[in-house]
Order: structure tokens, then C-alpha cells, then sequence
């Protein structure tokens, strides 16, 4: 069997790609959020030092520059780790106070970057410079606090990546794996079909989700498929024992007669039985065709709108006399005035009817009596042909509609074991439903059709 | 078009059973049936085509055509068919349905689309329900299902040869002394009004407008009731011995007949004929 590798298949294909754009979807999101946290962080930056500048700058007060010294010594003083630093020079750029001597700065923001000769190594620092009544003051702060607060989110959003990605990795396979592994039950059952076992089916979980629902279906239509399976090979079956006796047996004739031509006797009747079993044959072979050309669906272009009573009728009256001289009756009842309109095939409806009154003229006894009925219930106009004569054994019911079935008892009357046949495929080709029932005794065939709505006016 | 006439098989008896007695003989509805059962039948020389690939099937119907007192072309190609059909005078045409080259069907379409009224009969494999709709609306005039006994190819072929022109309107039926008046529907024998049943007037109505030809059971379901389908019970006996006890058995001379094992045929035996009756 060739099966589907788990990262070939579908499901796990699709659980993939939506893992991915759902972590892509994460990513450029957080990328957004670091952007917007990293300038915030700047900014508040850029503000504590403008303020610090402010609180330095603010004790430089008429001209004396003694107080100044001392604040900018003592701010200096008071960050030991070097996080602040602060500079005060003349304004012949002679370095007068501060922790660190600050460079050719420019007047307002400006970035110190790591390893900048005068400060410490392992960090870059902002600065803001000024002027302080023509004493350039300076003071710088170390961004390494922004930086580790900016590597930890970071930090935060790669872990929280990683993690989403494998959950969704291993999520989409599990669930893949699952779906897979139900597609695998379906491949096997079909490989199991090809090769011939069809009573195979695919397992169903029961909770009626998609797959249960197809797999139901592919059910339903192997069910199906095994019966017409069974079916044919009944028929074949039947056909092959039903025409090899008459084959037999015109073989036999044949044989008798070409024996009777060499003493030189008359073989006229052997010539006669020879041909009425070869017409037998043919007649069988005929009405297979037409039941498989009924079954194949065609006829259905040439329906019409007709009444049934009116079928039944022409049934009835062809066959009351051929009742009589069979010593036995043939009667008809038909719904009250409205007729019973259905949509249907004319000649192949008088056929379904005739071969039903056949049926019982020939399996019923002298003196049984037949009745003909066209009744109407709801949407549907049921016509039924009962008698009083033997009927037919529950068990045997379903058997006789069979293709060349026939009863054991009525083996010895003439006939294909077809007409059954023909009856239920002319009616399935009318969606009507045949049942046998008992009468007790006799029997009741009755065939349902679907009303047809009387035309639009 | 490759056509030559040396490519026909003609056979051609002439017509060879004048006056041979008329008769009803059981024996000859084997194997083949020659149909001489009233003067009627003897001397009218039918012209016809025969279109079939099976050369079993085509020396069977030549021979019998043959000895039936016809003349029959037997061609095996639809479209040499074809060729023959619109060019020679045929009385009938027989046309299998599956045939090499051209299949019968879309010839007999072709052979009307040419403007031939030619009479068709179509003989079909399979007496499936739609085949043989197909083949009256491609044109033929009727049909025949396969395997077919020849007395009922030879009844067929009679009644579509003999058609009387359709302009030809008679409003009454005369065979012997039984008349019918189509137009009143009223049936009456020797001045005596018989009371039939409207199926036994149609019965009786296909069988007077085939007086002395054989009326085969198989034709009487199609005309009569409709019905395309061999019944397994004796219905067209039944309504022929019922419409027998009401126009044959009052009287003296019996006007319906059996032919075995093919039919019926309505006319007045030759022996009490008037004389001249027969004579066309």
C-alpha cells in the first residue's frame, strides 16, 4: 500500500503552515511592541537627563561658579558605579569638577558610544551638554539600564516564539497524526475493496464530524455496491444453471432427431420442441436486456402525464375474459372520480400490470379470484392486484423480485422467473414501492407511486 | 460510393407457386412458412431489399422471400444500402439495426431525408422498449425482434407492402357476407347486427383490412392492444374465440381462421368463394 509520509501528508502540511503564520503573525507583533517600548525608554532617557542638568545648572547663581563646582563634585561623588557622569569645564575648556572630562561635545543631545576615550568601557552613555554662565556643564547617562530592560523583553519575545513554535509543531502533528491516521482506515479499507473483499468498511468514530460523515457515505455506496456485486453474481449464477437446462435439452432433441433422420422417421416434432426451447432461451436472454435497459435509466425521457385508472382499466378489460376461460374471476375497483394522475411510461406500465395478473392467472388454482384496485392516499396512488390463491411464504418475499428466482412449487409452470423482475424495475423507474402482503389466504401486490401534481393551470 | 451490382446477391425464383391449392398446412410452420392461403396471396410479386450482415440470417430471408414468390436483394453495408434504397424501386425494405459502414438506423434517416417512402421494417437485436421508438421515428414502419419465425417476417412484410394508399379513406369494411361501418362502428352479418365489445370491433377492424393475409399474434398485441411484449397467457386467443362465437359460429361458412403456430387471417375460404372472389 503506498502511504502518505506523516510530513507529506495534508493535514500535517496544513497544521504547519498555520503554526508558522501564527508565529509570524506573534513575531512581527512583538517586533512592534520592542519599537515602541525602545523609543519610550529613550525618551524617558533623554528627560531624566535634561532634568538632572536642569537641578545641576540651577546652583550656578550670579556669577558664582564656587557652588556650581561643589554640586556637579558631589553629584559626581554620589554615583560611584560611574552610572551619571558629570562635567564642568571653563570656558577655556579647562576641566573645573566632574567624574570624567568631557570631549569636543556639541551643545545639546549627543551619544557617547562604548569605548569613547574618558569613560568607562563597557557601556555607552547620552549625554547633554550646556552652557552654564560660560562654564560648559556635561552630564551623561549610562544607557545600560535601558539596554538590559530592552534585552530582557527581548529575551521574553524569543522564548515565547520558540515555545509558540514548538507547540504549534507538535500540536499539528498530533492532530495531523490523528487525521492521518483515519485517512490510512480509509486507504486500507479501499485497498481491501480492490482486492476483492467488499465487505469492508471503514471504521467510524461516532462523534459525526466530516470524515465520519464521508466515511458513512463511502459506506453506504460499498454497501450498495456489494449487493448489485452479489446480484450479478447470482445472476450470472442463475443465467448459467437456467439457459444450461434448456440448452441441454435442445441439445438432446437435436441429438434425438438427427438419430431419427438416420432410421428416416418424421423429426417434424422434434424440430418443433427444438424451436420452441431455443424461443424459451431467447425470450430470457430478451428480458434481462430489457430489465438492464430499464435499470440503465433512459426510458425516463418519454414519461408522461397519464391516469393509472386508465392503464389498469385496459388491464382489466384485456384480461377478464382470459380469467374466465382460466376458471377463474377478474375484478376492478377504482377510486371515485378523481382518476389518478402519475407521471409515467404508458407501455411500460401496462407491462408491469400484465405481468402481475399473469402472475396470479398462472400460480392460482381454478376458482381463485382476482381483483384489480387504484386507491389514492395522501400523495400517493396505489394500485394493487390481489387474489385468493396460495400466496407466497414471508421468507420468500424479497427472493421472488430476484432475477430468474423462482418458487420451488412453481418451478414446474411455465415461465423466466424474470417478471418480478421486470415489475419492480419498471417501478423503481417510477419511484413506486412494491409490497407483497398476506391476504390470508391469497396475496396482495401492491405498487405505490408518488401522485403527480396536477398540471399548473 | 463503391456500389456495383455484382457486389448483390440476387436471388430470384420468379414467381413459381402458381396454382398451388391453398392450404393451411400445420407442417409448414417449419422452418419455413409460405404463406399461400388464399389466391389473394399468389401473383402479387413484391420487389425487396434486405439489409443484413449476417449471411445466415440474409440466405434465410432471401430463401424464403424467394419461395414466398418475391423478389429479394440482399446487400450487407449500410451505406451500399443506402445507395440501392434511394436509387431502385423497392416494395419493402428490411434493415437490420446494426450493420457495418452506416448503421440501419441513421440509413432508413437518410433514405427518408432523401424523400423515399419506401415501407421500412427494422429488425432488431434486442427487443428492448426503446429500440423500437427509436426506429419508428427514424422512419421505419415497423419492427421485428429477433429471433423472428418467417411467417412472421413474410405477414409483416405483406401487410407493409399491400398498405393501401393513405388517401384511400373507406368508411366500410367488407369481407364475405360480414360488413363493418366505421363510421357508425357497427358490425352486421348477413343483415344481422352482431354486438361487439370495442376491443373485438378493433380486433375485428385489423383483421378485415387484412383479409386474406396471415395476421400474426404478435401484430394483433401491437394493433390491437398495444402491447409490446409477448403475455404468457392466451389473451389474443381468448379474444379471438370470443369474437369467433359472435361473427363465425351462427353462421354456416366460418370466415376466421388459424394459421398455426404464426396467426390469424380473416377471409372467405377459397373453396366456397364466389367465383372471381379471388381473382386481383
Amino acid at each position: 500500500m503506498q502511504r502518505a509520509s506523516l510530513f507529506r501528508s495534508t493535514p500535517f502540511r496544513l497544521a504547519l503552515t498555520f503554526a508558522l503564520l501564527f508565529v509570524l503573525a506573534f513575531v512581527l507583533s512583538g517586533a512592534v511592541v520592542y519599537r515602541m517600548m525602545s523609543a519610550d525608554l529613550s525618551d524617558r532617557l533623554d528627560q531624566t537627563i535634561k532634568e538632572t542638568y536642569s537641578v545641576v545648572a540651577a546652583t550656578y547663581a550670579g556669577e558664582d561658579r564656587e557652588d556650581l563646582i561643589a554640586t556637579v563634585e558631589s553629584h559626581a561623588r554620589l554615583s560611584q558605579a560611574k552610572e551619571q557622569l558629570f562635567s564642568l569645564a571653563d570656558p577655556s575648556g579647562r576641566h573645573l569638577a566632574g567624574n570624567f572630562v568631557a570631549m569636543s561635545l556639541p551643545e545639546g543631545f549627543s551619544t557617547l558610544a562604548e569605548g569613547t576615550e574618558g569613560i568607562p568601557a563597557e557601556t555607552s552613555y547620552r549625554a547633554y551638554s550646556g552652557s552654564v554662565g560660560g562654564n560648559k556643564l556635561t552630564v551623561a547617562l549610562s544607557v545600560s539600564a535601558t539596554a538590559k530592560l530592552e534585552a530582557i523583553v527581548l529575551m521574553g519575545f524569543g522564548w515565547a516564539t520558540l515555545l509558540i513554535t514548538g507547540l504549534a509543531v507538535a500540536g499539528g502533528a498530533f492532530l495531523a497524526s490523528r487525521v492521518q491516521r483515519r485517512l490510512d482506515g480509509i486507504a486500507a479499507t479501499m485497498v481491501d475493496v480492490s482486492h476483492g473483499k467488499l465487505g469492508a468498511r471503514i471504521p467510524l468514530i461516532g462523534n459525526g464530524d466530516d470524515i465520519d460523515v464521508v466515511s458513512g457515505q463511502v459506506n453506504a455506496a460499498l454497501g450498495r455496491l456489494s449487493t448489485l456485486v452479489e446480484g450479478m453474481k447470482q445472476v450470472s449464477a442463475n443465467i448459467a444453471h437456467d439457459l444450461k437446462t434448456p440448452l441441454n435439452r435442445l441439445q438432446m432433441i437435436l441429438e434425438a432427431a438427427a438419430d431419427k433422420t438416420v432410421s428416416g422417421q418424421d423429426i417434424s416434432d422434434d424440430l418443433a420442441e427444438a424451436r420452441a426451447e431455443s424461443l424459451q432461451i431467447n425470450e430470457t436472454f430478451d428480458a434481462l436486456l430489457r430489465i438492464a435497459q430499464i435499470e440503465a435509466g433512459a426510458r425516463k425521457a418519454r414519461f408522461t402525464n397519464l391516469d393509472l385508472e386508465q392503464v389498469v382499466k385496459t388491464i382489466a378489460e384485456v384480461y377478464a375474459d382470459v380469467a374466465e376461460d382460466d376458471g377463474k374471476s377478474l375484478s376492478v375497483t377504482l377510486v371515485q372520480g378523481r382518476g389518478a394522475p402519475i407521471h409515467g411510461d404508458w407501455e411500460l406500465l401496462t407491462q408491469l400490470f400484465a405481468n402481475l395478473v399473469e402472475n396470479a392467472l398462472r400460480h392460482c388454482p381454478e376458482g381463485t379470484e382476482i381483483e384489480l384496485s387504484v386507491t389514492r392516499h395522501a400523495n400517493r396512488i396505489v394500485a394493487a392486484v390481489s387474489d385468493n390463491g396460495p400466496g407466497v411464504p414471508v421468507q420468500e418475499r424479497e427472493k421472488v423480485f430476484q432475477r430468474l428466482y423462482r418458487l420451488d412449487n412453481s418451478r414446474s409452470t411455465p415461465g423466466s422467473g424474470l417478471g418480478l423482475s421486470l415489475v419492480r424495475a419498471i417501478g423503481d423507474l417510477h419511484g413506486a414501492s412494491i409490497t407483497l402482503e398476506d391476504r390470508r389466504p391469497g396475496l396482495v401486490v401492491a405498487v405505490s407511486f408518488p401522485a403527480a401534481k396536477p398540471p399548473a393551470a | 460510393m463503391t456500389t456495383t451490382k455484382s457486389r448483390w446477391r440476387r436471388s430470384r425464383l420468379s414467381n413459381s407457386l402458381p396454382g398451388k391449392e391453398p392450404q393451411i398446412d400445420e407442417r409448414q410452420a417449419l422452418p419455413i412458412v409460405v404463406d399461400v392461403i388464399h389466391g389473394n396471396d399468389i401473383g402479387s410479386l413484391m420487389r425487396i431489399l434486405a439489409v443484413e450482415d449476417d449471411r445466415k440470417t440474409s440466405d434465410y430471408i432471401a430463401r424464403g422471400l424467394t419461395e414466398a414468390g418475391h423478389v429479394c436483394d440482399v446487400l450487407a453495408d449500410g451505406h451500399d444500402a443506402l445507395f440501392a434504397a434511394t436509387r431502385e424501386a423497392y416494395d419493402v425494405v428490411v434493415v437490420d439495426r446494426m450493420l457495418p459502414g452506416l448503421d440501419g438506423l441513421s440509413m432508413v434517416k437518410a433514405v427518408r431525408a432523401a424523400g423515399v417512402r419506401t415501407p421500412v421494417l427494422f429488425l432488431t437485436a434486442v427487443g428492448g422498449v426503446d429500440d423500437r421508438v427509436e426506429g419508428l421515428e427514424a422512419g421505419g414502419d415497423d419492427y421485428l425482434v429477433k429471433p423472428f419465425a418467417f411467417s412472421e417476417l413474410l405477414a409483416r412484410i405483406n401487410a407493409l407492402g399491400r398498405r393501401p394508399p393513405a388517401l384511400e379513406q373507406k368508411t366500410t369494411l367488407k369481407v364475405g357476407d360480414l360488413e363493418m361501418d366505421l363510421i357508425r362502428r357497427q358490425v352486421t352479418r348477413q343483415g344481422q347486427v352482431i354486438d361487439l365489445q370495442q376491443r373485438e370491433f378493433s380486433l375485428l377492424e385489423v383483421l378485415m383490412r387484412g383479409e386474406g393475409r396471415v395476421i400474426t399474434r404478435t401484430m394483433l398485441l401491437e394493433r390491437v392492444w398495444d402491447f409490446h411484449f409477448d403475455p404468457k397467457t392466451s389473451v389474443v386467443e381468448t379474444h379471438i374465440s370470443r369474437l369467433r362465437a359472435k361473427i363465425d359460429r351462427p353462421f354456416e361458412i366460418q370466415l376466421l381462421h388459424t394459421v398455426r403456430n404464426t396467426g390469424y387471417s380473416l377471409h372467405v375460404p377459397a373453396k366456397v368463394a364466389p367465383n372471381g372472389y379471388a381473382a386481383r
